[in-house]
């Protein structure tokens, strides 16, 4: 510490009080923890075309969601959570376009898989993706929710189908969570976030 | 039920502990079907969704599975903007003349489809020679063969893996179509019907074109037969009666000459545009495109520049309708038609040749941006 702040100090303290000092002290340290940034996660939101990932997207930074068109490469939006700033990568799910999610691999903090619920016929290529992703070094160890989508349709599989038909108990390698929603009309979708923002910070390496 | 894939994927290893999920906030209801999905030390209550709650409905009722060469489908009413699933149909005839929340269409051949307003998307998998009539907010195909579409969507439609694929515009009319429109959220003034997008591009060719102007819908997918249970559904697809305008889309343009017209919202804007196009269609001139879409006071000055002063606050009253119309001699026309047909609403009418296509691209391409993302 410097001389000549410990004879300001003192000569504060003279005129106002011993007190003053301290509370200077205390008000600079709650000026530094305000300005700290929200703590950025890196979550990026994959699974089949048509699952609903964007629909999910645009819900999330509570958008319009009646006109949405299927998504070519990528969108990304920045949405505030309970503390974090969340940054989302919705990446296209078209067969096509597959072999380029792993561009978007390095640093994610949580996996967010949408499923379309309703979407029986593809329920094994949905899962034949998410095991592959599941097997990713570069995804090692990221927690991952899986979005049973579309529950507000008539053939929607219960979560509880889904996840026996993907064998999600055998996923031992990362902590992971199944949430039924639908993003068109919100339900459910806060629920599986809150799992989210609790998650981060779980990576295993 | 077993497991969806066959692949044994490699897991880390076992000596770590199993992680348990962080919390516990499940879907679990009462019913059996659901189970704890995860073990934790704390177990919240188990949540209860719409979904749990609802009604069970026989899922058989919103599809139609293994049919072969018959006409079918749904009347009016009968869906009620639930899903529907199609799948493994030959030779059909399918009217589904009610609006819905998405609708897939899996494994049909020969068939002609036409599916009433689609809130959602239309999703054709490994079908071939189908012809249809769709209206969706998204259209989607993936491993299709040829397949010709009379379609009004609101979004860009896209293929996949698919071939010999024609787009038309949409046009077809029965009594409670305009009404499904509204229920399933699609307005008839915004359709891509001709600008398509392809995942899977081929070098040398083109797995999608467009088809001939003049092409009539009816002769590729008929009315439903007299004999059969939509005998009572009266179907056209008279340009002048469809519930869609006719729009050239992407075709080549006859003249250079366009005419950006917009009404404002308000009480008979539908009813004010329709009234426009019949009588510009009358005198010759074509309708290139059209949009309805929502407008900020900060868009105003951008879109009409030097036409923006006392425009901003039309536009918070609702959507705008905008249409391009086109041919020689057509702003002069409009101009006309605006102050003799719509002298009581609010409207913008291109103000010279000079400028008037400059309008046109200011507003539709503002009208893309907005509403692609």
């Amino acid at each position: 510490m410097c001389w000549s702040s410990i004879a300001h100090d003192t000569i504060q303290d003279q005129r106002y009080g011993s007190g003053f000092g301290m509370l200077q002290g205390l008000l600079s340290i709650l000026r530094k923890l305000k300005s700290t940034p929200d703590q950025e996660v890196r979550i990026l939101l994959l699974g089949l075309d048509n699952g609903g990932k964007t629909t999910l997207l645009k819900q999330l930074a509570s958008e319009d969601i009646s006109h949405i068109t299927p998504t070519q490469g990528f969108n990304i939006k920045s949405v505030q959570s309970q503390g974090f700033k969340l940054n989302v990568w919705d990446i296209g799910g078209q067969r096509k376009i597959r072999p380029y999610w792993r561009n978007y691999f390095e640093n994610t903090d949580v996996l967010i898989y949408v499923i379309d619920s309703a979407d029986r016929k593809r329920f094994e290529e949905t899962g034949q993706e998410l095991a592959e992703l599941l097997d990713e070094e570069k995804l090692s160890g990221v927690p991952v929710l899986i979005f049973a989508n579309k529950q507000d349709l008539l053939t929607a599989a219960p979560a509880s189908e889904i996840a026996e038909g993907l064998n999600l108990h055998t996923i031992r390698d990362r902590i992971w969570q199944i949430q039924s929603c639908s993003a068109l009309t919100g339900e459910g979708v806060q629920d599986g976030m809150n799992w989210v923002c609790k998650s981060v910070n779980a990576k295993k390496k | 039920m077993g497991c969806w894939f066959s692949k044994k994927s490699k897991r880390k290893s076992p000596e770590k502990e199993p992680p348990t999920t962080v919390e516990e906030t499940t879907n679990s209801s009462s019913n059996a079907n659901n189970v704890a999905l995860s073990s934790s030390a704390t177990e919240d209550p188990p949540k209860q969704y719409s979904w749990d709650k609802r009604d069970k409905v026989d899922p058989k009722d919103f599809m139609l599975t293994g049919l072969k060469d018959v006409t079918v489908g749904r009347l009016p009413g009968k869906l009620n903007g639930q899903q529907f699933v199609i799948q493994d149909c030959e030779g059909c005839n399918i009217f589904v003349f009610d609006h819905s929340a998405t609708i897939t269409i899996d494994d049909c051949t020969n068939c002609r489809v036409v599916l009433g307003p689609v809130k959602g998307s239309v999703f054709f998998r490994d079908c071939k020679d189908i012809k249809c009539v769709v209206a969706c907010q998204q259209f989607r195909t993936r491993d299709c063969k040829k397949m010709e579409v009379f379609l009004c969507c609101a979004t860009q439609p896209i293929i996949e893996s698919s071939t010999g694929m024609k787009f038309g515009c949409y046009q077809y009319y029965y009594p409670e179509l305009a009404f499904h429109f509204k229920d399933a959220g699609l307005s008839i003034f915004n359709n891509n019907w001709s600008n398509v997008h392809d995942f899977t591009p081929v070098s040398g060719e083109t797995n999608w074109s467009l088809l001939p102007e003049d092409t009539a819908v009816l002769d590729h997918v008929p009315s439903p037969d007299l004999e059969s249970e939509f005998k009572s559904v009266r179907v056209s697809a008279e340009a002048s009666r469809s519930i869609v305008p006719l729009t050239k889309g992407g075709r080549r343009k006859d003249s250079e000459e366009s005419c950006l017209f917009v009404f404002f919202a308000g009480d008979y804007t539908t009813a004010n545009a329709r009234k426009l196009i019949d009588e510009a269609i009358g005198r010759g001139f074509v309708l290139i495109q059209t949009k309805e879409v929502t407008m900020r006071p900060e868009d105003v000055s951008r879109v009409f520049q030097n036409n923006a002063e006392g425009l901003t606050e039309w536009i918070t009253k609702g959507p705008v309708t905008a249409l391009e119309l086109n041919g020689e001699g057509v702003v002069e026309a409009c101009k006309g038609i605006a102050s003799e047909m719509f002298s009581a609403a609010k409207v913008f009418v291109s103000d010279s040749k000079s400028t008037s296509s400059r309008d046109v691209d200011n507003f539709f391409n503002f009208a893309d941006m907005q509403m692609g993302l």
